[in-house]
């Protein structure tokens, strides 16, 4: 067995050039033949596939270590090139050398003093831990500085400007003459090393004539490997493409140079032969279309294979593809706990978890090699799942693959120190993923229970961290392969360590949907239940005793009540206040116990005392009671919570019955024709308002041209028309409709959606403005040009259920593309900001000293947060709470002790779903306010 | 000045080329024959008098002149700058202080910010030390409970819990910032805007409170806008030109002067000044009358259109850049919201609250008033605009983002231009954005990369030095002749 535990650590990576002798020396073999194979398929020597270089066929062996296919890493081979030819990467640097030195004796063009003045700045900034960019700006800064004189101090010889002639060519400025690459490395060979240092190169790793190669390096064939198509034709790589190029003009240009060609000749394959290399190196080099494949696709060559998010960095290097996981549709269980997962049997039994065999429990692994790797198509799902094995590593490192066949017998070759390979069993801890992985909640460790079926399964509550729903996505699954990282997977990213979000301080995971509403129907009034029924809620809590039942006074009869039921679940020692989402905010201030809604919730002793439960209760991210739970009393208490509130909620749903439908929508004749009536009102006075700003006697606002004015008022009207439709949609649509409930509940929709369904659908609107575009001057061909009334711009009238008019209709698609195009802009933007900022501040780290630091030890933060806590362990982003603060130590006198004000109990967490209606309502109502002063004041 | 240039500036102002070639190659710039003199000059074989107009010519439009007398200015008030001591320190009432008092005593490190809270609860109820001391017990419980742990990945955290929301927020909207009329950009893009810490954002914009009689009287408000919001003449007065006079004809509109305050005097003082129409403008009636001297002009019509042009975008009053300034009120209290941000010049404006003129030019904070302004911009602008999308973040993690961009005395963007193209660690960088780049330079100086970051890390396949990775637990087991 290999030792394990001990781990050894790449401690740094130098980066350096290769100069051309190096890579001769560490070159396999030398290329001179453009051609790849032979007539009978074989890798021809000295060309581009020579088996020198490695072997990509199974059953050859590589000519240079002997190995075959996936042993052998490859070896490098060179092409000798005919004439010096310039690395394009390196252009610029090239061109700064050329600058800054002497042309005749390759000196730093500064003074003595100069350079020792700048070495010695070189030395202060590493002695102060300046970092490379701070030296790559200094060297440039030198460079600029030693640049563009007349003279050199050394030699006195008189410089001649160059000028660089994109991508690679650089001229005499004076005479136009061209540089060739030659003449660039002879300068380049005169620069001194002491000079190097001042400019920031190393002369160690990098002469600068290396820059300009005499030598091409080949990469290995396992780089470029040749694929064969089901034809038989072989298709090479874009790489051995480029390199054949480069192989037939150096071919081409020795054989001219040697027989003594005229000079135009030469330099022509010279130039076309640093075109090649040019582009071998880079293809998308600005200033030279890029070299084609015979199909006319540009080649991939080294700077593409690197570059860009499919390149080897970002897709090969920063993210690998892994074994042990798996990935299908999913679908929801709420009996599940919130910590684990739904695994399918034929998943189970591809993933597999290592298992080392020791003298304890070799019986067992015998008994799970035995069984095999049990084939989960033909098996009978009905049967208990037993867990069988793939593989069995022996302590050589071998991997014996166990079929039906040989199971019985590599069982009993069993022994100590080999590795099973076993299928997953219920209780293994996995990683489940959604992507896109936004946040740390996106990938959670859960625990496997195996089932029946083809999808994964988890509880509903974790449907928000992954931001998952159920209309076909997929999602991943990671085994875990050591027991390392089993314990950290346990012990930090379970389901229930994640409750609460370290974005902003409250809980990510709670109740959503049904199970609010569940809660509500169960606490709200505190409903009776009768045995029957309390059994009924309560059997899908196996570890939760029945209360004791109140007794009836008149009938005798045992009874218990929804808030007792709910009490249930509740640590015995909870206690809180604070309002429900019901609440109305009633304007004569709060009457607390005494609410007519039940909406003041009380819990003394963990007993609920008054006010009903809903999503502010119990709501993901809103949550009060589970945000304290998971707060106070660590996350496995959380998560039992969780788990028994909505399995609670559900039964006292299903006991209820609740659904909602067309009919919900239904509001009496008067009430659709009181609407009908007030929103013609609304349309008359925008008519109104038209024609006063045709005939100029509308009131001009201040810093607005009358057109602006009249679409403000417009849209105020036209607001004002929807709002008073959705008011009296409302007061048809009391607290026993079921869409009503749910939104009053929090648990899903709007009084907004509501009354867009009933009463009135409102303006529809394109960036904030009312609808404009379409033919000229005109919205539509049903319209007069011109025409600004309300109708005429995207005003809908109707109901979604009543229906929508043809012109409404369009109106609306347009205000529904919008919200699309925006969706799909704002995924790109938002996301590329993302990794900006992940790779911005991916390296801080909170130290031991409670600084935040980077990795090279600059401090960012001398105290995290400014006071040290940790964003998820926070009160609504306070560090401590308040409120249980004077509970402890006051007790119940804290109220009236200390006159809280409570006000902000019924505060919130940061929430998508706000109550739209109100929110504009509320934001409308400021807007007037201040619109009424602006207009008194510069009205005149 | 390279050689050549010096030869064609010189030879530009009327030095003979054979003299120029000389003087530029002996003194190389146009600073240096300013230097030698004329003495100087005579020296290297020029005749005097040739000298003396060589010099001349030079000094005419040298910019060397120009240079040094800004020089002159700039030296000459060096008068010591007497810092402003800070008199508006935040003092702790008594029972701050007493419970700050019990806190060390028991020797807590409870962040101030928690004493402030538990003190505005208690400043009423008159508990007796003993409940006091209590309370800081309890309340160093609770804080130490809710400490971040050590080595916790702080910084992705916060990339996390400001990208996240991100997905969330709308693209186009648009928010009336206070008053109905200036808008501002939110959402999405100005989020995005705040972390490329562009130079000028797209709607740049102010909020000046007022104070004195201008925070309560609107007359003086307004006054206030008025000077700082850019009038230009087009803004008050219609200008046409007279073709057969050669004259422009400026026609005040009274109305919209007054509402501005301005005279018409000073407008032709204004004018005056403009260098287009320098002295040409005079008061005819109650228009105001520019006349060409047409006698001196090669091109009339030509020099009449110029002025035209000057004359009509010629600003008369107000702080460059604001194009807007509207009077709000909020709490019974004047302000100004402006379009357009110009901060230092805002500041000097009487009747401004100096102390709390709010800018969201963050890059402008930085310049105006240091980087430690500027990274409380951040944190005021991000938050605000999370805020406004219904979006709660924890101000941690902003606070994070912001000390990080300002962390070196400037302000640089997250980006490659900023924050990721300045990391240490070359494979880094090349994971991020310009990959070869990074690879060739890094090369070339023989960088060397000690993988201490994360990505370095995960590429060439070890445990990142975060979280579980940053500890190291050397472990000896015991064998059995240990244990005797």
């Amino acid at each position: 067995m290999t030792v394990r535990g001990i781990t050894k650590r790449i401690g740094s990576i130098k980066f350096s050039c290769i100069s051309p002798e190096e890579i001769r020396k560490m070159s396999a073999t030398k290329i001179i033949t453009a051609d790849t194979y032979d007539d009978e398929g074989y890798p021809i020597e000295m060309g581009l596939m020579d088996s020198h270089m490695g072997v990509i066929e199974p059953g050859l062996r590589c000519k240079t270590c002997g190995c075959k296919v996936d042993e052998c890493p490859g070896h490098f081979g060179h092409i000798d090139l005919a004439q010096p030819v310039i690395h394009v990467g390196f252009i610029k640097d090239i061109k700064m050398l050329l600058e800054s030195t002497c042309c005749q004796c390759g000196r730093l063009m500064l003074s003595e003093e100069q350079i020792k003045a700048r070495r010695d700045s070189m030395d202060k900034m590493e002695e102060l831990g300046g970092d490379t960019i701070d030296a790559k700006n200094f060297a440039k800064d030198t460079a600029k500085d030693a640049s563009g004189k007349g003279i050199c101090p050394y030699c006195g010889a008189e410089q001649i400007k160059i000028k660089l002639d994109k991508p690679t060519t650089f001229r005499q400025v004076e005479n136009n003459h061209k540089l060739n690459p030659k003449e660039v490395r002879e300068r380049l060979e005169r620069i001194n090393d002491e000079d190097l240092i001042t400019l920031g190169i190393d002369p160690k790793t990098c002469r600068p004539e290396w820059m300009v190669l005499t030598a091409l390096a080949v990469p290995p064939v396992t780089v470029r490997p040749s694929i064969t198509l089901d034809s038989g034709d072989r298709s090479e790589d874009d790489l051995t493409h480029k390199l054949v190029d480069v192989l037939r003009i150096n071919q081409r240009l020795r054989e001219n140079r040697d027989s003594g060609a005229p000079q135009l000749i030469v330099d022509d394959l010279s130039e076309l032969l640093q075109y090649h290399v040019t582009t071998y190196f880079d293809n998308q080099t600005s200033g030279i279309p890029p070299a084609r494949h015979r199909s006319g696709r540009p080649l991939k060559t080294l700077s593409q294979r690197l570059k860009g998010k499919e390149g080897r960095f970002r897709s090969n290097l920063s993210g690998k593809r892994v074994n042990f996981s798996a990935r299908t549709v999913i679908s929801p269980d709420p009996l599940l706990s919130i910590n684990e997962v739904g695994v399918p049997r034929k998943a189970a039994r591809e993933l597999t978890v290592p298992l080392h065999v020791n003298e304890h429990n070799i019986e067992k692994a015998r008994e799970i090699v035995r069984r095999g790797p049990i084939d989960a198509e033909t098996e009978d799902e009905s049967a208990p799942y037993l867990p069988g094995a793939n593989y069995v590593i022996r302590s050589d490192g071998r991997r014996i693959r166990i079929t039906e066949r040989n199971a019985e017998d590599v069982a009993e070759g069993l022994e100590v120190d080999y590795t099973v390979e076993r299928h997953l069993i219920n209780g293994d801890v996995v990683l489940f993923n959604r992507q896109p992985s936004l946040h740390r909640m996106s990938m959670m460790a859960h625990r496997v229970r195996i089932m029946p079926g083809r999808t994964f399964r988890f509880n509903l509550c974790d449907c928000p961290p992954y931001n998952a729903d159920f209309d076909g996505d997929e999602m991943n699954l990671h085994v875990l392969q050591s027991d390392e990282a089993r314990a950290e997977a346990r012990i930090l990213m379970q389901v229930q360590e994640n409750i609460l979000s370290p974005r902003y301080g409250g809980p990510i995971i709670g109740a959503i949907h049904d199970h609010i509403t569940g809660a509500y129907f169960l606490t709200h009034e505190n409903p009776r239940f009768n045995a029957e029924e309390a059994a009924n809620i309560m059997f899908k809590l196996p570890d939760i005793e029945m209360p004791k039942p109140f007794i009836d006074e008149k009938t005798g009869e045992a009874y218990w009540t929804g808030k007792q039921l709910f009490s249930t679940v509740l640590p015995s020692d909870f206690r809180t206040t604070f309002k429900a989402n019901i609440c109305q905010n009633c304007k004569g201030g709060c009457k607390k116990e005494q609410c007519e809604f039940d909406a003041y919730v009380k819990i003394r002793d963990g007993q609920l005392l008054c006010g009903t439960i809903d999503v502010r209760g119990i709501g993901n991210s809103k949550g009060k009671i589970l945000d304290r739970i998971a707060r106070d009393y660590g996350s496995t208490e959380a998560a039992k919570f969780i788990n028994h509130v909505t399995r609670l909620a559900l039964g006292a749903l299903m006991n209820h019955g609740f659904s909602t439908g067309i009919s919900d929508q239904d509001i009496p004749a008067e009430a659709a024709l009181q609407i009908n009536e007030f929103s013609n009102q609304c349309i008359d006075r925008v008519s109104e308002l038209v024609a006063s700003f045709r005939d100029n006697t509308l009131q001009q606002m201040p810093g607005r041209s009358l057109r602006e004015t009249l679409e403000v008022e417009v849209q105020g009207v036209l607001s004002e028309a929807r709002e008073e439709a959705g008011r009296i949609a409302g007061k048809h649509l009391g607290m026993t409709n079921p869409a009503v409930i749910m939104a009053k509940a929090g648990a899903r929709g709007s009084m907004l959606n509501l009354s867009q369904m009933a009463g009135c659908v409102g303006q529809q609107s394109v960036r904030g403005e009312r609808l404009a575009r379409g033919y000229w001057n005109r919205t539509l061909p049903h319209f007069q040009k011109g025409d600004l009334g309300a109708y005429a711009r995207g005003f809908c009238s109707n109901s979604y259920k009543s229906g929508l008019s043809p012109t409404e209709f369009f109106f609306h698609a347009m205000g529904g593309r919008e919200g699309l195009v925006d969706t799909a802009v704002r995924t790109s933007r938002s996301g590329y900001m993302q990794r900006r900022l992940v790779s911005a501040l991916e390296d801080l780290k909170l130290t031991a000293d409670g600084t935040v630091r980077n990795t090279i030890g600059t401090v960012v933060q001398f105290k995290y947060g400014e006071d040290g806590v940790d964003p998820a362990r926070t009160v609504r982003g306070k560090a401590i709470d308040l409120d249980d603060l004077f509970a402890e130590v006051l007790g119940d006198r804290a109220d009236e002790l200390l006159k809280i004000d409570t006000k902000d109990v019924g505060g919130d967490y940061g929430s998508l779903e706000k109550d739209e209606m109100e929110y504009i309502e509320e934001e409308e109502s400021e807007d007037f306010d201040d619109l009424d002063t602006d207009y008194e004041g510069g009205g005149e | 000045m390279a050689y050549k240039d010096t030869v064609k500036a010189l030879t530009n102002r009327g030095v003979r080329e054979e003299v120029a070639a000389m003087l530029a190659a002996k003194l190389k710039t146009l600073s240096g024959i300013t230097a030698a003199g004329v003495e100087g000059l005579v020296e290297l074989g020029i005749s005097e008098e040739e000298a003396q107009s060589i010099i001349a010519a030079v000094g005419k439009r040298a910019p060397s002149a120009s240079k040094a007398a800004k020089a002159a200015v700039e030296e000459a008030p060096k008068v010591e700058v007497k810092m402003e001591e800070v008199t508006n320190f935040y003092q702790y009432t008594d029972t701050e202080e007493k419970l700050k008092g019990i806190s060390e005593g028991l020797g807590y490190k409870l962040p101030m910010k928690i004493i402030v809270d538990i003190a505005a609860r208690i400043k009423d109820a008159d508990l007796d030390d003993a409940t006091c001391e209590k309370l800081i017990k309890v309340a160093n419980r609770m804080y130490t409970a809710h400490l971040m742990d050590q080595n916790e990945s702080a910084g992705v955290m916060a990339a996390h819990s400001i990208g996240e929301p991100g997905t969330q927020m709308n693209m186009r909207t648009f928010h009336y910032a206070g008053v109905a009329n200036i808008n501002v950009t939110q959402g999405l893009p100005r989020l995005i805007e705040i972390v490329d810490a562009r130079r000028v954002p797209s709607t740049p914009s102010m909020n000046i409170p007022l104070i004195g009689i201008a925070a309560s009287d609107e007359n003086v408000a307004k006054m206030v806008a008025s000077n700082i919001e850019i009038t230009s003449l087009l803004d008050i007065a219609d200008v046409e030109t007279d073709i057969t006079n050669l004259k422009l004809v400026i026609r005040p509109d009274a109305r919209k002067m007054d509402e501005k305050g301005l005279t018409t005097e000073e407008v032709v003082e204004k004018l005056n000044k403009l260098k287009a129409v320098r002295g040409l403008v005079s008061i005819e009636g109650f228009d105001i009358v520019v006349t060409l001297d047409a006698a001196n002009e090669e091109a009339p019509f030509k020099k009449l259109q110029s002025m035209f042009e000057a004359v009509k975008n010629a600003k008369i009053k107000g702080i460059d850049g604001i194009t807007r300034a509207v009077i709000s009120k909020k709490d019974g209290v004047y302000g100004i919201v402006t379009e357009g941000s110009n901060l230092k010049e805002v500041l000097k404006v009487e009747g401004v609250d100096a102390d709390n003129v709010m800018t969201n030019s963050i890059l402008e904070v930085a310049d105006v008033l240091g980087i430690e302004a500027a990274r409380n911009s951040i944190i005021h602008e991000a938050e605000g605009t999370l805020g406004e999308a219904g979006l709660d973040v924890d101000i941690r993690h902003i606070m994070l983002v912001a000390d990080l961009m300002t962390n070196d005395g400037s302000v640089k963007a997250i980006g490659r231009h900023g924050v990721s193209g300045k990391k240490s660690s070359v494979l880094a960088r090349a994971a991020f954005e310009i990959t070869a780049a990074h690879l060739l330079h890094a090369a070339m100086v023989g960088e060397v990369d000690h993988l201490e970051g994360v990505t370095e890390n995960i590429i060439v396949g070890q445990p990142v030095t975060l979280g579980t990775g940053a500890v190291n637990l050397i472990y000896t087991p015991k064998t059995k002749g240990d244990e005797e």
